[in-house]
């Protein structure tokens, strides 16, 4: 039981942004996608999302294929957060969070979707937003509250037995490094409720403590899976990027020259 | 009751507010006028022969679907602002009014041609109105490829054409009319609601109803568009259904609201901004809003147009023009500053 990708490839005007990929999202686990810019990472977190309807076929949740899934059924079995465009009304942070619940069109018992929300706003600390306008706030509040609304997408439960997962494309964008340490941490906890996470992150330092699983992507090629320590090598990551990279593992801490 | 979880205490006691005033409004625009009735004649059933008749069958009707289309322009104004995530867009800029303005052009020049049409009389500029607004759905229908999903731009650039593309019909057929042609060409551009009777109106209004209803039920996905498509249909929407339920169903009763009525300008675009500034931007909310706000407008500017110049009366167009247009202005000042 997994999302696993088989051998996708993708081209735009005879470009191609992808060669090739086959990966693996169990559940409870940590898998981060990382490389340079311009490698296909955000690129392959959206196919996975389902949102370039001609590949869906190349996808599967849990042996089904992606295609056969109905739009209402993968929003129940997967949430995701990319880079959002701006919102053109003045709506509330709580208007925003509601956009998350997928209990409202079958007029559920809301008491259900009162609890889901506290127990959110606690996990993610933005009780204080709750009553503001989500225009206003920075862009790093912003990145928080969309955080909070794609978990509670991932809250709304039909059956406890299904897998869920949760993907993630560069959800520490714009966030101080306490949110951003919070947010990560806040994510392991997540994978460790049986949640399959996926994210992409930049942050080098970041993927090598949180992750479990390590996707090295390059030019559109899978240039590496496998677990954290197979990948975080000094001769692999300074192959890709380009520049001198040393993994300290004993401190967890990439060092660049 | 759902909407009690939905629309936040001020939303609730504005929308009873905004009801009791279009009672009101509506009471007011039955009695007053140049034939007087009394309201406390109405509400004890005293009434004499003649103002009866005059109430049922003149007035009524009018007040009805002055109600009818001032609800109609503002919750199309209001969807499509939705839908496209744009605040400046109106039933007008995809060009359903202007194909329902040509197609009403054509039969108040050829219809004098062709008396043997004559017999359907008052019918047969509603319904070329119609036909022609029709014809403007099924072409954006046709070149948008079922309002595709990439198609907002597009649609918002087609309907731009068609409205130049019917100002030129339009033009042509102002230049080929005579005398009295052109005078009723004109007062039918600028919107009236005289010389209604219910025979006319009961279909377009039982149309207008179910639509209203059937838009409001769409609010919750109208409130998801918001974070974009992509998202919204990552959260189970059918981002196509949508569009294509938005565009028909606010096409069909811009159509019949303008075949009945003619061109009235910027109810469409001022009030769902004025009902987003009062109390929230959430579409439950801003979508009923506007339906009763736009209801209250119309009957009210119509009431006007009757008693400015009593007997005579204005276009109702003129008034709503005339108080949209400074509001657009100001809008688009604020939104400067704000920016």
């Amino acid at each position: 039981m997994s999302i696993q990708t088989k051998s996708i490839s993708y081209e735009v005007n005879e470009k191609k942004i992808l060669n090739d990929i086959s990966v693996e999202i169990n559940p409870g686990e940590v898998t981060t996608i990382i490389g340079p810019n311009g490698s296909g990472k955000s690129t392959l977190l959206k196919i996975i999302s389902g949102d370039f309807e001609n590949i869906t076929d190349k996808v599967f949740y849990d042996e089904t294929v992606l295609s056969s899934i109905s739009l209402k059924r993968r929003a129940q079995i997967r949430s995701v957060m990319s880079q959002s465009q701006m919102i053109m009304f003045d709506y509330y942070v709580k208007d925003i969070l509601s956009m998350g619940w997928l209990g409202f069109e079958n007029a559920e018992n809301l008491d259900v979707y009162e609890k889901v929300l506290e127990k959110i706003v606690d996990e993610c600390a933005i009780a204080s937003l709750m009553d503001r306008k989500f225009n206003v706030l920075s862009g790093g509040e912003q990145r928080r509250v969309h955080f909070a609304r794609t978990l509670i997408q991932l809250n709304y439960e039909e059956k406890q037995s299904i897998n869920k997962y949760l993907l993630l494309d560069e959800p520490t964008a714009n966030l101080d490094l306490r949110w951003e340490v919070r947010l990560m941490e806040n994510i392991k906890k997540i994978a460790k409720t049986g949640i399959g996470v996926f994210l992409v992150l930049h942050n080098l330092d970041l993927a090598l403590n949180f992750s479990d699983k390590i996707a090295l992507l390059n030019k559109g090629m899978l240039h590496s899976f496998g677990s954290v320590k197979d990948v975080f090598r000094d001769d692999v990551l300074s192959d890709v990027y380009e520049i001198d990279i040393k993994v300290d593992t004993k401190n967890f801490r990439i060092k660049y020259y | 009751m759902l909407s009690k979880k939905f629309l936040i205490a001020s939303q609730r006691y504005l929308l009873f507010i905004f009801l009791i005033s279009l009672i009101v409004s509506i009471l007011l625009a039955v009695t007053i006028g140049s034939f007087k009735i009394s309201v406390f004649d109405i509400l004890f059933g005293e009434l004499d022969e003649l103002s009866r008749t005059i109430l049922f069958t003149i007035r009524m009707p009018r007040v009805m679907l002055a109600a009818f289309v001032g609800a109609s322009l503002a919750i199309s104004g209001a969807c499509l602002q939705g839908l496209f995530r744009n605040p400046l867009a109106d039933p007008g800029l995809i060009g359903v009014s202007a194909g329902a303005a040509l197609g009403a052009a054509f039969a108040i020049v050829f219809s004098s041609h062709f008396i043997s049409l004559n017999f359907l009389g008052p019918y047969l500029i509603p319904f070329s109105a119609i036909i022609g607004s029709a014809s403007v759905i099924i072409i954006l229908f046709i070149i948008t490829k079922g309002f595709g999903y990439d198609g907002v731009t597009y649609m918002l650039l087609a309907g731009i054409a068609v409205n130049a593309i019917a100002g030129v019909g339009i033009g042509l057929l102002t230049y080929i009319s005579d005398d009295s042609e052109l005078r009723s060409l004109t007062f039918w551009t600028m919107g009236s609601f005289g010389g209604i009777t219910w025979p006319l109106i009961i279909p377009a209004l039982v149309v207008i109803l179910f639509s209203i209803i059937w838009i409001i039920g769409l609010s919750r996905k109208l409130d998801l568009i918001q974070l974009g498509d992509v998202e919204a249909s990552r959260l189970g929407i059918n981002i196509k259904k949508v569009r294509f339920g938005v565009i028909i169903s606010s096409a069909v009763v811009v159509g019949i609201s303008v075949s009945l009525s003619g061109m009235i300008g910027f109810v469409g675009l001022v009030v769902p901004h004025l009902v987003r500034i009062l109390a929230g931007v959430n579409h439950l909310y801003v979508l009923i809003g506007s339906a009763i706000f736009g209801s209250i407008l119309m009957v009210i500017s119509d009431m006007m147009c009757r008693i400015i110049i009593s007997p005579a009366e204005l276009p109702v167009g003129l008034i709503t023009s005339g108080l949209g247009s400074p509001f657009f202005l100001w809008l688009i000042f604020k939104m400067r500053a704000k920016s």
